[in-house]
């Protein structure tokens, strides 16, 4: 399969919001990386806070905001963790996650059964500082972004260390902290170069391949992204997190387009509205869209005012109809766009 | 022994910062005092080693701020790395003369924002300041001025503008305080109703906390004629700061605030109009700049750090450092936070413990500065802090003092040559000889107990401990 751009452009519709805020249960608390199974069921992996660890779960929900449950708690106990980071499923619908502050891996059944723990805190080769972001190739081998390390490692679904790819800095194939991984469809690893401010092509076998962006507010340019996938056409979506954007490339990293954020009232949002009457009639009279002026070029100030907008968006992702997942973490909820291609 | 130099660069370094090595105290020495006084006032806090970038993808909550823990310990990530220390010592001075609490506004974020805001204007002209936090949503909503409408008037931002935030009780009328009310009506926040409906509730849906701006409603303003300490016309909010800022009294009033923050404690405000001030010649000699610098906060500051009353001997030690002094200046020296940790809220929490929860105080009055923080059990807790981090040898930075402390031991330190070291180190000077006799009486037992009759790393480290449990550790 190739994954050169076709000679169309790839244009983000904004379908609608999905979650709400939750300390537990239905819901999310600081929702940070997003796995879809095979059966379409989305999972959100919930980083919480340090000060109410409930949101440390894994909610089960879908596109239709049907609520399936949750699982995972906070702590260093079995099934515990931490500092959730990210999420993905291989083949065998094994949902897998990582815990960077416990330096592990917790391996589970789409049901929450824990089936296996593994992961050693060190630097060197097959050891672990600060995994977070997670991705699986064709051969249900895992990628581990090992952030600390400045590397990214691969493994075996059982935790056998099989490679090493890129190390610390800021040259060619080298990372500065990264996050987000995606594995296309040719086994070519893209990192979420956080600080580094970019995003990095790898081949199957490890080869650095190329750079995409550099750092900067403009289009094409990333303040620390946090995630990457990219579709059968080779276009790149691109959580620019410090942007509080999502940003479309092409296979050649050509900027395509920018969206940044459109959200709208989800139906557990809606609920809790709708039993909520008086909350419900102050917000109606609301100005929620603002045209604001602020003393700071950093979007954080501008979404923290403007509901709709992105304000951390975490984690991107592809679900199983090709709809764009973004995990907008500190609005505790997933803005989900439509991909539309015209020839 | 320290030398007079290093000892004046240290008292410096613990009001105008967090405290210092003693490694960076001979640097700033070499630079010399009023060179160092001048880069302290010009550094930016523009944040380079832990960045907000960074505090944001550890830890989400510091970020969007949904909780009360949140705005301080992004504040303590600030405060333990910051190269601007000064910049945040007076937004803690500013931020406890206009206390603004979590428990009114749930909301993290306004409150992080005043802080920010102190970051940025607290140094200029003290009249841009007060006008800023006139405008300030966190402020508005703290002090009910969302509530204080042309026609229905609500007097409580009014009333503590003149009492706690400028001139003090004793300088102007009950006429005077509803008149500044009456000058506020329209000053509030967009979107009044349903921001302090969820404040009220402490609503967190349906998508988290939403930020608050500033807005002047026209059409609530009253546009009526008003007397204000003697001025009359259609007075606005900007013209009452503008007659605020002329009166001596607010000059007076800044002064001995300034007094006791950075020189030596004052007893709590509401004592003020009862008490002298402890140094009445300093205080007419800030105001004295402040009115000839056009109420320069920078001016008067530079002045006070370069004077006499200042670099004193009898200055020393005259402030109980607050819980959120104390732990700052703790862990910069400890140097465990290099990064974003997920120690970093129970850390925080520490202050709370003390005494201090930072962006949340006991009232619209503040906090009780002085000797009332180690008038309770808090002194435990501070004490335990204290000797707790420094002790810890893990820490890198409490590496690199048991190194700096036995890289010059020549073979081995006696008992008075560790303690000697230890305080050296750790910038504590002119200790009370009842101390130094402890300090020495527990070195020796350290020593004798290793097993090279010579300090070893743990022995150094429990030195370190016990140093950190002095009454002049716990001072500033």
């Amino acid at each position: 399969m190739t994954t050169t751009a076709q000679p169309r452009t790839a244009r983000l519709t904004y379908n609608r919001t999905i979650g709400v805020a939750a300390m537990q249960g239905r819901g999310f608390y600081y929702p940070w990386s997003v796995a879809v199974a095979a059966d379409g069921t989305y999972f959100v992996l919930g980083r919480g806070s340090d000060s109410d660890p409930r949101g440390v779960r894994m909610v089960a929900m879908n596109l239709e905001e049907e609520y399936f449950g949750t699982f995972g708690s906070f702590g260093e106990g079995s099934g515990q963790a931490i500092w959730n980071a990210s999420t993905a499923i291989d083949s065998q619908q094994r949902l897998f996650t990582s815990d960077d502050h416990m330096n592990r891996i917790l391996v589970r059944t789409l049901d929450g059964e824990l089936l296996d723990t593994w992961g050693e805190s060190g630097t060197g080769e097959g050891k672990l500082n600060g995994p977070n972001g997670l991705a699986f190739n064709s051969k249900d081998e895992l990628l581990v972004s090992d952030h600390l390390n400045g590397r990214v490692q691969k493994f075996t679904g059982d935790g056998k260390h099989l490679a090493t790819i890129g190390e610390f800095g800021s040259g060619d194939g080298q990372l500065n902290l990264p996050w987000g991984l995606h594995v296309d469809a040719d086994d070519n690893l893209y990192v979420a170069d956080w600080g580094n401010d970019r995003i990095v092509k790898f081949s199957s076998s490890g080869e650095f391949l190329a750079n995409f962006g550099s750092v900067g507010r403009g289009e094409g340019e990333f303040d620390a992204p946090s995630d990457v996938c990219v579709d059968s056409d080779g276009y790149m979506y691109v959580a620019d997190w410090g942007n509080q954007r999502i940003q479309v490339l092409d296979a050649d990293g050509g900027f395509v387009e920018q969206n940044e954020g459109q959200a709208t009232i989800s139906k557990w949002a809606q609920d809790f509205l709708d039993t909520n009457v008086e909350e419900s009639a102050a917000r109606d009279a609301a100005d929620l869209d603002m045209d604001l002026m602020f003393n700071t070029d950093d979007p954080h100030e501008r979404s923290a005012h403007i509901e709709k907008l992105f304000w951390g968006p975490t984690s991107i992702a592809l679900d199983n109809d090709g709809h764009v997942l973004v995990v907008d973490s500190n609005r505790h909820r997933l803005q989900v766009f439509d991909v539309v291609t015209s020839a | 022994m320290a030398s007079k130099e290093i000892k004046l660069m240290a008292h410096l370094m613990r009001r105008a910062g967090f405290g210092a090595s003693r490694g960076r105290l001979d640097e700033l020495v070499e630079q010399g005092y009023d060179e160092t006084v001048e880069s302290m006032l010009s550094a930016i806090d523009r944040p380079t080693r832990i960045t907000d970038n960074l505090i944001r993808r550890y830890h989400p909550e510091y970020s969007g701020m949904m909780g009360n823990q949140s705005p301080s310990g992004n504040w303590m990530y600030r405060m333990v790395s910051t190269d601007a220390p000064l910049r945040e010592k007076v937004g803690l001075m500013w931020h406890g003369m206009f206390a603004t609490g979590y428990s009114k506004l749930a909301n993290g974020k306004v409150l992080h924002d005043q802080i920010r805001m102190f970051e940025r204007h607290g140094m200029g002209s003290f009249k841009n300041l007060l006008m800023e936090l006139s405008r300030d949503p966190a402020m508005i909503v703290w002090l009910d001025n969302s509530e204080n409408h042309n026609g229905s008037v609500n007097e409580n931002y009014g009333r503590e503008l003149l009492e706690l935030f400028s001139m003090g009780v004793g300088n102007y009328t009950e006429h005077d305080v509803k008149e500044a009310a009456r000058a506020f009506t329209g000053w509030t926040i967009g979107n009044t109703e349903y921001m302090t409906l969820k404040s009220a509730r402490d609503s967190v849906w349906p998508y988290g906390r939403l930020s608050f701006h500033f807005e002047y409603k026209e059409h609530d303003h009253d546009n009526g004629e008003k007397e204000f300490l003697g001025h009359k016309g259609n007075l606005n909010g900007e013209d009452i700061v503008d007659i605020i800022c002329k009166q001596p009294a607010t000059a007076a009033f800044l002064s001995r605030h300034m007094y006791s923050f950075f020189v030596a404690d004052e007893p709590p405000v509401p004592e003020w109009p009862y008490k002298e001030p402890r140094d009445p010649e300093a205080i007419a000699a800030l105001s004295k700049v402040y009115f000839d610098s056009d109420y320069n906060v920078e001016e008067m500051l530079r002045f006070l750090f370069k004077s006499e009353f200042f670099k004193s001997e009898q200055a020393r030690y005259q402030r109980v450092k607050s819980p959120a002094e104390l732990v700052a200046g703790v862990l910069r020296l400890t140097g465990e936070f290099d990064r974003p940790k997920v120690d970093m809220n129970p850390t925080n929490l520490q202050s709370t413990y003390m005494g201090q929860w930072l962006l949340n105080p006991p009232s619209v009055e503040g906090w009780h500065w002085g000797t009332e923080w180690i008038d309770s059990g808090a002194l435990v807790e501070r004490v335990n802090f204290a000797s707790e981090r420094l002790g810890n040898i893990e820490s890198p930075g409490v590496q690199t003092l048991i190194d700096r402390i036995l890289s010059d031991s020549n073979g081995g330190l006696n008992a008075e040559e560790l303690v000697e070291r230890a305080l050296d180190e750790l910038s504590v000077g002119d200790i009370s000889d009842k101390t130094r006799s402890a300090l020495v009486e527990f070195a020796e037992v350290q020593v004798n107990q290793s097993d090279s009759g010579n300090a070893g790393p743990e022995q150094v480290a429990n030195v370190l401990k016990l140093v950190g449990a002095t009454p002049e550790f716990q001072r500033a």
